[in-house]
């Protein structure tokens, strides 16, 4: 009895330091969230909501992080597919690959990028035959975030693919169903959870992105300026009321859609 | 169908897990393949299935060559060792995955899977998932899946080893009718014998990659030719010797490292002072309080475990340590330190002499006695 008191006691300690922990690091977040905030009134968002620019900006995030969901979705699946299920020579280095856009600094995809689809670069010099321009465009942004975002996406869905028992797969061919239907009644179906999780967070790394942006897609007002980069501009310009603004609706918008995600995923 | 296996080799890596592997099965046959875990029967399967390549060999079924014959265009139902039912399907979408993949079309499809749920008794689990049902209950809904798709070859890898024991004797009876009412050819995997016993019209021994032994069970349990497949099935009384008298109709054979001598009946492979391996089968000894048989030694009981109807009683004749299985009943006088007869005929023990395959009554001699002939007759 002695020793089971001894381990009790031990456990309560226990978990008052790791509650503490966790704690402090929730206190961080909050107070984050709560600056920004108290930074803007309700009057001034309501007034800063009705701004073109602020407009212009929140409408340009979305549509490209929309977008950049859809492409991620389109591309990326094969590629999961892929590395998943494939076993061939080079497999690690094309996963190593697809690992790399999330360690690369955004502004190094950028540059990379921006040289890429320039005026005298590869991809450019072709698109520009055909009269297809990335830079400072639209087109720009969905090349960077889409770079940047969709590995997100590929790891996600790659491990769920992966973790299907291969039972399952070899069952299903020897019923007599194609590679195609079972792709359609097995991996999809089972991978589902997987997929949303892999474009929640594809979604969530497009809407937040930068640096890769700015380098690819520049920050002109009304045409590339994301909301992040407008956070960017109008707190560099003084601004400080237009990128509060934006920096509320963005977190705001943001926890909302995870949450509404999360509720989703548990039904 | 008729399946032949021909010198099948498959590596994983440098080991080599099937080599040059053999085997014949019959049309409507239910065939066990009984060996170890690890020794490629799962690999066998697959190999079969289409699942996995062989490195080396050919695969016939019904006289026509599969090597190149995707999984998808054999027509061969599997049955996993872990069920592999679809989780996010119901019992009636897993029977009727199958059929739907090959294009049946739903009224037929309905009555199709209603059938072969109620073959195997699940027509009240039809809207149930997986995850609801118990392993036996899975394993019947993935027999009813494979059996669905009207398969020409039906393979188990070993269906029931992920169930609980009381389910376990069921489910073997009603396999065995369904395979008899279907009628279709089966290749069965296990390790345990029993289910060798009681489902096989013929029972394969798989050891290091080859096919041991193929015989029906009754013949194979009761006649190991090699020294595995009798330690392998419980056949644990094996006698090192030589051939030290030669009789007309028997021999007497001299036990290594014991003063024993006992008579056998003769054997072709017998010769004069010929070291061979003798297999005693311990359900064949007679435990008597009063010498019987042309064979009786006279012994001290060590150690008696029952073992439900039948009791293992180890019996140390002056130094020879022998196995008996003997029914229950038989052994009530009997307890430790009793001295006890151990009785046998004389053709009760048998040579080990390696030979694999039952040749028809006629023919039936080992290699051994085959090459001797040969030699005999060449000289």
């Amino acid at each position: 009895m002695r020793v089971l008191h001894l381990k009790t006691s031990q456990t309560k300690l226990f978990d008052i330091g790791i509650s503490f922990i966790a704690g402090l690091f929730f206190t961080f977040i909050v107070l984050v969230l709560i600056t920004l905030m108290t930074t803007t009134s309700l009057h001034e968002l309501y007034r800063q909501m009705r701004s073109s620019v602020v407009i212009s900006a929140v409408w340009i995030s979305i549509e490209t992080s929309i977008a950049v969901v859809l492409l991620s979705f389109i591309f990326g699946f094969p590629v999961a597919y892929l590395l998943a299920l494939k076993q061939f020579k080079g497999k690690p280095f094309l996963e190593t690959l697809i690992d790399l856009p999330i360690v690369m600094p955004p502004l190094v995809s950028g540059l990379a990028l921006l040289i890429l689809f320039g005026g005298t670069g590869l991809l450019g010099k072709l698109l520009n035959k055909w009269g297809l321009n990335i830079i400072f465009t639209k087109k720009g942004i969905l090349i960077a975030q889409l770079f940047v975002a969709s590995p997100f996406f590929i790891k996600t869905v790659r491990e769920a693919i992966a973790s299907i028992p291969q039972n399952l797969l070899a069952a299903s061919a020897t019923l007599g169903a194609s590679p195609f239907y079972t792709f359609r009644k097995v991996i999809l179906p089972l991978s589902k959870s997987a997929i949303w999780a892999g474009l929640t967070m594809t979604w969530a790394r497009a809407l937040g992105e930068f640096g890769a942006t700015a380098m690819v897609a520049g920050c002109i007002p009304q045409q590339t300026e994301t909301m992040t980069i407008a956070i960017y501009m109008g707190a560099m310009s003084g601004e400080l009321a237009t990128a509060s603004a934006l920096a509320l609706i963005l977190v705001v918008f943001s926890f909302v859609s995870l949450l509404v995600f999360k509720s989703g995923l548990k039904r | 169908m008729s399946i032949f296996l021909e010198d099948i080799t498959k590596y994983f890596g440098s080991q080599k897990v099937l080599d040059k592997l053999s085997l014949k099965i019959k049309k409507g046959e239910f065939h066990v393949i009984l060996g170890p875990s690890g020794e490629g029967k799962s690999t066998l399967l697959s190999i079969i299935a289409g699942l996995l390549k062989p490195d080396k060999g050919n695969i016939w079924i019904d006289g026509q060559l599969v090597n190149e014959l995707p999984p998808q265009k054999r027509q061969i139902g599997f049955v996993f060792q872990d069920f592999a039912l679809f989780p996010h399907l119901t019992v009636f979408e897993n029977v009727a995955y199958g059929l739907k993949a090959r294009g049946v079309k739903n009224n037929k499809l309905k009555e199709r899977i209603c059938f072969y749920l109620n073959m195997v008794g699940l027509d009240m689990y039809r809207d149930k998932y997986p995850p609801e049902l118990s392993g036996g209950q899975k394993q019947r809904v993935a027999l009813a899946r494979a059996l669905a798709i009207n398969p020409r070859l039906l393979l188990l890898d070993e269906p029931l080893s992920h169930i609980d024991a009381w389910q376990q004797e069921k489910l073997r009876e009603d396999l065995k009718q369904i395979q008899q009412n279907t009628g279709v050819t089966t290749i069965y995997v296990t390790h345990d014998q029993l289910e060798a016993r009681v489902l096989a019209d013929r029972v394969s021994i798989l050891h290091q990659g080859r096919i041991e032994q193929v015989e029906p069970p009754e013949e194979l349990f009761y006649q190991p030719k090699t020294g595995f497949v009798a330690n392998f099935i419980g056949a644990t009384n094996i006698l090192d010797g030589y051939v030290s008298k030669m009789n007309d109709n028997n021999v007497k054979f001299k036990i290594k490292d014991s003063d024993l001598t006992i008579t056998v009946k003769k054997y072709p492979i017998f010769q004069d002072k010929r070291q061979i391996r003798l297999c005693l089968h311990p359900e064949k000894i007679i435990l008597s309080l009063r010498p019987e048989k042309e064979n009786h030694f006279l012994g001290v009981v060590e150690d008696i475990k029952l073992l439900g109807i039948t009791a293992r009683v180890n019996v140390n004749i002056r130094g020879l340590k022998i196995k008996a299985i003997v029914p229950r009943k038989h052994i009530s006088s009997i307890t430790r330190q009793t001295s006890v007869w151990v009785c046998f005929s004389s053709d009760v023990p048998h040579p080990l002499c390696g030979r694999c395959h039952r040749l028809p009554p006629h023919l039936r001699r080992c290699n051994q006695c085959r090459e001797n002939k040969q030699k005999s007759v060449e000289l």
